[in-house]
């Protein structure tokens, strides 16, 4: 068990910067998820961490010692890879045990640490069996072994469940959240997928650019996102935009108009600004009740519906003349989410409401966050 | 920068700078580069001086006029006078001509007829895997035996070629005496030899292109004539300019099967090329400066034809 | 039952299509290939069963009274050394070949260094070089800088005892690794190269040090290759001339390698002796062609890698 911390990380390739000045504190027991978009640099600060790659400034620490120059074998580490990378010619009791051999474990000991790592991971009677003849689930638990049967201070994982089907990917979620708990180690995890950071991690790490975004617990990410790229990664379906400025008595845009006193919150009159709702926010007129604080209405026509089964993702288009843009939602569209029992169809015309009390107001220029409620 | 703002300041940074350099030097021994060295030097040193400081000497011997059994060379007195005469010995003009010849004919028709053969290959086939074991097996011989093998066919009395074509009522004629047909023979034969490796690169590169390219030609209703001459041949660029290198390389050093096939350092005058007169010069007359010369000239044609080829793959990240 | 008969008919009528004039063709010009592929070494074949002086009509077999074992057992007693002499060259040669190889692309393609391509490049072209760029130092270097088969002494310690035959094929086997060390550095590269990249750092965040990924992971999963390399470098320096050449000379010599006899046997001032020669070429092709007919596959692959 033990911390991490990196202070003033930066890596580049040649020109090509993929993190830079990179500071982060992760704590001794937390989970961690690094989340951000293919290319963002959460890998490479996750190879960073397991030395793997040097940085190119700064310094990495693992249990307050400075690791920085040490080869990952000297850093308390293990680590799970996307790719699962068992090594194909050893069978699974060989796979689990070849750090400990490496290190010249004694032979009862290591049978002991196996033993033990093959229970937690379920993997009992299948200790002979090449990596071959056994599922994605089963290898990647074999993965999962290899890296806990070391007891090392910090464990590393990348991508882990990426390349498991959607179905195995939830069961291993929840076999993962299982193994923090008993475990009790550290544990950094990293992702595209900002479901599986949703739902696991203690804190998320959002990265975007080679450059820390925000550091919060889950939920802290949804409901307060620091900027619109957290805002807009984080949630999914995502988050409604309204580009407009901020007025001297509230938000205006081409279809939204939103009063409020702007100097309550903090926010510039003049200044360009983007307002944020979340699907889940936006009701239907007659439902109104269920805003905390409910917006005036807003007239639209429902576009298109999507059954997802226990919920409808109903696009609004807020203009008649509004054209339904290519990729995703543009401007004058608002989605919203429903109970697949409403009687709606598409084409109808529609009011609706959101909760000002979960509108997010974000700076256009810096997109940094304004306020995260307009109530 | 940081060393020479240590040095300006004063002592108790310059321990720091030690102890800088210190762990810089422990974290390089450590690296990856240091514990890996053993592993490419070795062979990198044997490579490397065979072949760099093989070349660098050879270089340096056709500098020189060293010729004879027992003398050695004289490095003292260095000039280009064997590239003068090379340049201006006939022997060297006729053997560069044949040994053009020899490089253009024999590349394209082994190129096309691989192509061709892989094609003819590249479908339902039964016994597929024996027929292509059937035309690569030239390819495992060595250039020694087919020799004796094509100097049997090219026979003038009694040989394959001389009594096929005497079927349709031609020849007999005399291949391997008659100085017009001779270089036409060789090539004829090394095409034997090499088309079913290119086949073989060709199917290579065939096979990585996938069935579904075939099938929406075949929906857009292209023949299969279309299909290759539209879809598929245009991929093949790569296996094409991999196996033309590979050819040419072949084309410019070819010695063995002459040597073979005619027993002596000289082959019939139609057929002697640089690579021969090279080996000739060299270990019949013992003129090295003058054979080394010659090589370099070889070598610098080869150099015409690969640093192209390596320069594209190293930019394609191929190698 | 009724449903037998119906696919029945489907069978025959889908093996229909198959047997039209174009299929048909197809592999009439497949046989012909087959032929004329087969031709050279079918005529030699042939030849070599008939007394000399009496090699007519090529393509036939000699009829029992004209069938005889003479020149196979004739070129078995001028081959026999040579097969010797090939074998002690090209069996360590190979073998120190393919280590040698394979540790270089190793160090080059699975431990990441910078400029390492710069050091790849050297080795991939070495693959091109023509040998006449490098026979006269080669020769010169093996008579005059380090004759290896007059033996080798430091001060007045002998480290090798003088011994032409067997010094001389030293010089001949250190000459085909040293120049089989780039080819075969390419074949192990590119099978390398399709390791997982993950897999290394997996061992690595195990503890594994850059000896130990070599002989604990990838020498285990380099066995296909070391295979292929194996077949395709032997097959090359049984089959090489000019280096044996240039180093041994006359096929009189003893050292003399297998393709040096061979260049040279049946003839004399009388003329070609032809039966004789086919039979010394086909039991000088012996080895390879038997490796050839076992691992036709490996072999292709080298080829094709290469």
């Amino acid at each position: 068990m033990a911390s991490v911390t990196l202070d003033n990380v930066t890596k580049a390739y040649g020109d090509e910067i993929a993190v830079e000045d990179m500071n982060l504190e992760i704590r001794d027991g937390e989970f961690l998820t690094l989340v951000g978009p293919s290319g963002c640099g959460k890998s490479t600060t996750m190879e960073t961490i397991a030395g793997l790659t040097q940085p190119t400034e700064g310094s990495v620490y693992i249990g307050g010692r400075d690791v920085t120059d040490l080869p990952p074998k000297d850093r308390g580490i293990a680590m799970v890879f996307q790719n699962i990378a068992l090594f194909p010619h050893m069978d699974v009791y060989d796979n689990i045990s070849f750090g400990l051999r490496l290190r010249k474990y004694d032979q009862e000991e290591i049978e002991k640490r196996v033993d033990r790592a093959a229970e937690i991971v379920q993997l009992g009677g299948m200790m002979d069996r090449m990596p071959e003849e056994m599922s994605g689930g089963q290898r990647q638990r074999v993965a999962i072994a290899r890296a806990i049967v070391r007891q090392p201070d910090v464990f590393l994982m990348d991508e882990p469940l990426a390349n498991l089907d959607a179905e195995l990917r939830i069961h291993m979620r929840t076999q993962l959240q299982r193994l923090h708990r008993e475990l009790d180690t550290t544990i950094i995890y990293v992702t595209h997928d900002q479901a599986q950071a949703m739902t696991m991690s203690d804190r998320v790490a959002v990265i975007d650019n080679g450059h820390l975004q925000q550091v919060d617990p889950p939920l802290t990410c949804y409901n307060a996102p620091d900027n619109l790229f957290v805002a807009s990664f984080i949630g999914s379906p995502a988050m409604n935009f309204f580009h407009g400025a901020v007025t001297d008595d509230g938000f205006g845009s081409e279809f939204m108009n939103l009063g409020f006193d702007p100097e309550e919150i903090g926010a510039t009159p003049g200044k360009d600004a983007t307002l944020g709702i979340r699907p889940e926010d936006v009701y239907l007129k007659r439902d109104r009740e269920e805003a905390t604080v409910p917006s005036e209405t807003i007239k639209a026509h429902v576009d298109v519906l999507e059954p997802m089964g226990d919920e409808v993702f109903t696009y609004l288009l807020l203009e008649e003349d509004v054209e339904t843009s290519a990729e995703g939602r543009g401007e004058g569209q608002l989605l919203l989410s429903l109970d697949p029992q409403t009687d709606i169809e598409e084409g109808q015309k529609v009011e609706v409401v959101f909760d000002r009390h979960e509108a997010h107001l974000f700076d256009s220029a810096s997109e940094e966050a304004i306020a995260h409620s307009l109530a | 920068m940081e060393s020479s703002q240590d040095a300006v300041a004063g002592a108790g940074t310059g321990e720091h700078a030690v102890e800088d350099r210190r762990a810089r030097l422990r974290r390089f021994w450590k690296s990856d580069f240091v514990r890996s060295a053993p592993y490419w030097g070795i062979p990198l040193l044997l490579m490397g001086l065979a072949v760099y400081g093989g070349i660098i000497w050879n270089i340096l011997i056709s500098l020189t006029d060293y010729q004879g059994f027992l003398e050695r060379p004289d490095y003292g007195n260095l000039d280009l006078e064997m590239y003068r005469q090379a340049l201006s010995d006939s022997a060297v003009h006729l053997t560069a001509r044949n040994t053009f010849v020899l490089l253009v004919a024999f590349t394209s028709v082994s190129l096309v007829l691989g192509l061709f053969l892989a094609v003819l290959l590249d479908r339902d086939i039964r016994e597929k895997s024996k027929v292509q074991t059937i035309y690569l097996l030239p390819m495992a011989l060595s250039f020694v035996v087919t020799a004796q093998f094509w100097l049997w066919m090219y026979n003038y009395n009694d040989g394959l070629v001389n009594t096929v074509i005497g079927l349709f009522g031609l020849g007999p004629y005399n291949w391997i005496g008659n100085p017009s047909l001779v270089l036409g023979a060789v090539i004829f034969a090394l095409i034997w030899q090499f088309s079913g490796y290119t086949m073989v690169v060709f199917l290579a590169g065939l096979q990585s292109i996938s069935n579904d390219q075939f099938e929406a030609a075949r929906v857009d209703g292209a023949s299969i004539f279309k299909t290759y001459w539209r879809v598929i041949i245009p991929q093949l660029k790569s296996s094409s300019v991999s196996a033309a290198v590979v050819l040419m390389i072949f084309a410019l050093k070819i010695f063995t099967f002459l040597y073979a096939m005619f027993g002596t350092y000289r082959p019939p005058k139609g057929t002697d090329v640089l690579a021969t007169l090279m080996v000739r010069e060299a270990f019949q007359l013992q003129k090295w400066a003058y054979s080394a010369s010659i090589a370099t000239i070889l070598l610098a044609m080869s150099l015409l034809v690969i640093a192209p080829y390596l320069y594209y793959q190293y930019r394609e990240g191929a190698l | 039952m009724s449903q037998t008969t119906t696919s029945d008919r489907d069978g025959i009528a889908s093996l229909l299509p198959e047997f039209n004039y174009r299929r048909l063709g197809l592999y009439l010009v497949i046989m012909l290939f087959v032929a004329f592929f087969v031709s050279p070494i079918w005529t030699g074949l042939v030849t070599s069963f008939k007394p000399p002086g009496q090699a007519t009509q090529p393509l036939l077999p000699p009829g029992p009274e004209l069938f005889t074992l003479d020149s196979w057992s004739r070129a078995l007693d001028n081959l026999g050394r040579g097969f010797v002499n090939s074998f002690a060259m090209a069996v360590p040669a190979t073998l120190v070949n393919v280590l040698l190889a394979s540790t270089a692309a190793y160090g080059l393609t699975l431990v990441d260094w910078r400029r390492q391509m710069l050091v790849v490049l050297l080795f991939v072209f070495g693959i091109f070089i023509p040998y006449q760029a490098i026979l006269v130092p080669l020769d010169n270097f093996w008579t005059n800088i380090f004759p290896l088969a007059k033996g080798l002494a430091i001060g007045n310690v002998t480290v090798i005892p003088a011994n032409q035959r067997w010094g001389t094929l030293a010089e001949l086997a250190i000459t085909h690794v040293a120049y089989g060390i780039p080819i075969c550095f390419l074949l192990f590269r590119s099978y390398y190269k399709t390791i997982s990249k993950e897999l290394i750092e997996a061992a690595k965040v195990d503890g594994a040090s850059v000896t130990r990924i070599y002989t604990r992971i990838v020498l285990p999963l380099s066995t296909p290759m070391i295979g292929v390399v194996l077949i395709y470098q032997f097959t090359q320096i049984w089959n090489e001339f000019l280096f044996s050449l240039t180093l041994i000379g006359s096929s009189a010599d003893q050292a003399a390698t297998i393709t040096l006899i061979l260049s040279g046997i049946g003839a004399d001032l009388s003329g070609t002796n032809f039966p004789l020669r086919m039979a010394a070429a086909f039991l000088a092709a012996l080895p390879t062609i038997i490796i050839y007919v076992l691992f036709a596959e490996q072999f292709a692959e080298g080829l094709s890698a290469g």
